[in-house]
């Protein structure tokens, strides 16, 4: 194969880990969206306290490690699956008590109440996981074989283990919201509930109890997805920032609606992360958050509903 | 997929019609008579006229604040060291920065979470106007509010279609990729570490040479650039462009209609709002001969947003007690943090030895609380607008 497509087979591969972090964080934030017209922007940041959770139920005791003894009391350390699941379930339950308290007795007030809620708890959970877990970067372990020889040979390119389990952890998790959702009452409650509120709650469904759901669901998947960016980089108090971006970026480009545009909107801005920035110079590593941002500014401006979102219509 | 039996939600958020969700928050408008805006609307083209002048109410709790700033504004620098004076008149020179955040969103509707991003510029351009290009600080000092301003402008075009809540995500992108594009800037920036400004400030030698009385100095330039502008801001909120400017907040549409040009209004409002935001960067410059991208990180800009939103948004005096309420609160965090020997609670009180968690803190609860802002519940000016 000539070499210069080879790089991008490459390339495209490298990308994949990537795509699925920002797939799943998308798809968390569409949730939301979708049910109740919010963007929740301490999404990331939530989702980086329950990374450090998976992290501390994994060493267990030790010097200098908030909560280490709290989590050895429990047993930890734990295996590694075990204690990203038990994180995932913590971030479920934290966004669930989240909304209840602070979200659900603002929603009806206006946007800019809400925008100023969410932005409090990004700032209140940011400082909390600094000044618990400190701001250096800490090695967290590998969710799946990532050794050096850890690859598949597809046409001279590697395609990492690491890369397929990730996306076979965000197919697993489509197909589990999708069953959710489509197969059980609460599911049927909760698309009831989006599709309009007024008329779900006048066939008596509890509205607030369902938009609650949207939040637990939201949160776990942001904890998966803040694990999976753990174990591919450094854990770090910070490292969902940019994440945030992608993410956002991708559900903007996909309709801030649409699931489905959510997961193709992460392959997309995934695969440019890394693309422009190897073939446009300028950009360089650091410098990939700035494409998906201009994505996101375009997709705004030119079709604010994204390539599968709803067209919105304005009364005047 | 999941999609295909999860039908297309009709009314959302985003269709209501939301005009008034600014006047929520909104403690501004002047008109006296009950029903504000609303009613000046009913009467057409009396909606942009001047309101009557009719006795502007200040309530008793008003008039205490103004006695303790003018008490503040004569014995902070009486009472403080060169140090404490430097660091005091750097806390205060961030009001501007704050009514940058309060004019775009306050009073132009549109939510801005990376104001700090124009605080940044603003302070680059002067120390490169006053260091490398060796220009008087009068000039750079400008030079750094007219660079930010004009960013603003060229930020502020995508808000000409980008609204409320989009406007909030699209600005607080731009919040989170200054950093790493700023230190591609080396020369303009100083890259990752930062750079010296090799100027400095120099008082004329009448007013003496000792490090406090240098610093006395900047402070009342500082005091002076301050209070012109905010005496400015509140001259143009009262004007007819600023009567426009919250028309066009709290319904586009019918300003539109009224003969707003909302291109220019939202374009004017948001340059100068940034144009605030860099000035104060500016005015950094001069307080310490430093600029560097680690002091604003995403956390920064909403810092200041949460201190507008604190003060109140809509009023010029919130982002005063905005920026008084932040130092208050820094000082009352590192008091708590002081208290040790209580165990579990010490521990607990050390957290708040960090202003991003007590503003987090406060910003939702004060949502709950004041959901119009401080300077409402203070100044008495928080009418039901729509009774």
């Amino acid at each position: 194969m000539d070499a210069g497509l080879l790089l991008l087979l490459q390339r495209i591969f490298d990308a994949l880990t990537n795509s699925a972090i920002y797939a799943s964080l998308a798809l968390a934030l569409v949730i939301i969206y979708r049910s109740t017209g919010l963007l929740n922007f301490a999404q990331g940041e939530m989702a980086t306290f329950s990374a450090y959770v998976a992290f501390v139920l994994l060493v267990g005791a030790a010097p200098g490690l908030t909560g280490g003894s709290l989590a050895a009391a429990i047993g930890a350390p734990y295996p590694t699956v075990a204690a990203i699941g038990a994180a995932v379930v913590f971030g479920a339950i934290a966004g669930g008590v989240t909304e209840r308290l602070v979200i659900r007795p603002l929603r009806e007030t206006s946007e800019l109440a809400v925008v100023s809620i969410t932005i409090g708890l990004f700032l209140g959970v940011n400082s909390l996981v600094e000044q618990w877990w400190g701001t250096a970067p800490r090695q967290f372990p590998s969710l799946f074989p990532d050794a050096a020889s850890d690859y598949l040979d597809v046409a001279g390119a590697r395609l990492r283990y690491s890369a397929i389990g990730a996306w076979a952890t965000l197919l697993v998790l489509l197909a589990a919201l999708a069953w959710l959702l489509q197969r059980t009452r609460g599911g049927l409650a909760f698309r009831a509930v989006s599709f309009n509120r007024e008329s779900a709650e006048l066939s008596g469904i509890r509205s607030a109890r369902t938009l609650m759901w949207g939040w637990v669901l939201a949160s776990a998947l942001g904890a998966v997805a803040a694990a999976l960016s753990a174990s591919s980089v450094l854990l770090e108090p910070k490292m969902m920032l940019r994440v945030l971006v992608y993410a956002f970026a991708a559900a903007t480009l996909g309709g801030l609606d649409s699931p489905r545009g959510a997961i193709i909107g992460g392959v997309v801005i995934g695969l440019s992360q890394t693309l422009v920035p190897a073939y446009i110079p300028f950009i360089g590593f650091e410098l990939s958050v700035l494409p998906a941002l201009v994505v996101m500014v375009i997709v705004l401006v030119v079709r604010p509903a994204g390539l599968f979102g709803t067209q919105r219509l304005e009364r005047v | 997929m999941i999609d295909d039996d999860w039908p297309t939600p009709m009314p959302r958020r985003g269709d209501v019609d939301r005009s008034g969700d600014y006047a929520v928050f909104a403690a501004s408008p002047a008109p006296q008579t009950p029903g504000g805006a609303h009613q000046a609307s009913a009467t057409g083209s009396q909606m942009l006229e001047a309101p009557r002048r009719t006795r502007r109410g200040t309530s008793p709790l008003g008039w205490v604040g103004a006695g303790l700033l003018a008490v503040w504004l004569v014995a902070m620098p009486l009472t403080s060291t060169a140090t404490q004076l430097a660091q005091n008149t750097q806390a205060m020179v961030m009001v501007l920065a704050v009514l940058g955040v309060n004019l775009a969103t306050g009073y132009g509707g549109m939510i801005s979470l990376g104001h700090g991003v124009f605080v940044a510029v603003g302070s680059f351009a002067t120390a490169y106007a006053a260091a490398d290009m060796g220009l008087p600080w009068a000039v750079s000092i400008l030079a750094g509010a007219v660079l930010a301003g004009t960013l603003g402008a060229v930020v502020g075009l995508p808000a000409l279609r980008i609204k409320g809540i989009y406007l909030a995500l699209v600005t607080l992108g731009l919040a989170i990729v200054f950093q790493p594009l700023s230190k591609r800037f080396t020369a303009f920036t100083g890259g990752v570490s930062g750079r010296t400004v090799d100027a400095e400030m120099i008082a004329p030698t009448w007013f003496g040479t000792s490090r406090w009385s240098e610093g006395l100095y900047r402070y009342l330039i500082c005091v002076a650039v301050v209070v012109m502008a905010l005496w400015l801001v509140q001259q143009l909120v009262d004007s007819r462009p600023g009567r426009a400017m919250r028309a066009v907040r709290d319904d586009d549409t019918a300003a539109a209609v009224y003969g707003v040009n909302l291109t220019t209004n939202r374009l004017a409002t948001f340059a100068a709002s940034a144009a605030l935001a860099g000035l104060a960067g500016a005015l950094q410059v001069v307080l310490v001969p430093f600029a560097s991208q680690e002091s604003f990180p995403p956390q920064e800009s909403l810092v200041l947003y949460a201190t507008a939103v604190l003060g109140g948004l809509g009023s010029i005096w919130g982002s005063v007690l905005g920026v008084a309420i932040r130092e208050a609160a820094a000082a009352a965090g590192s008091g708590l943090a002081s208290i040790d020997g209580l165990g579990a609670i010490s521990e607990l009180f050390d957290l708040f030895d960090d202003e991003r968690l007590l503003f987090g803190a406060a910003l939702i609860v004060l949502t709950f609380v004041f959901p119009r802002g401080l300077a409402s519940a203070i100044v008495g000016r928080a009418r039901r607008r729509d009774a």
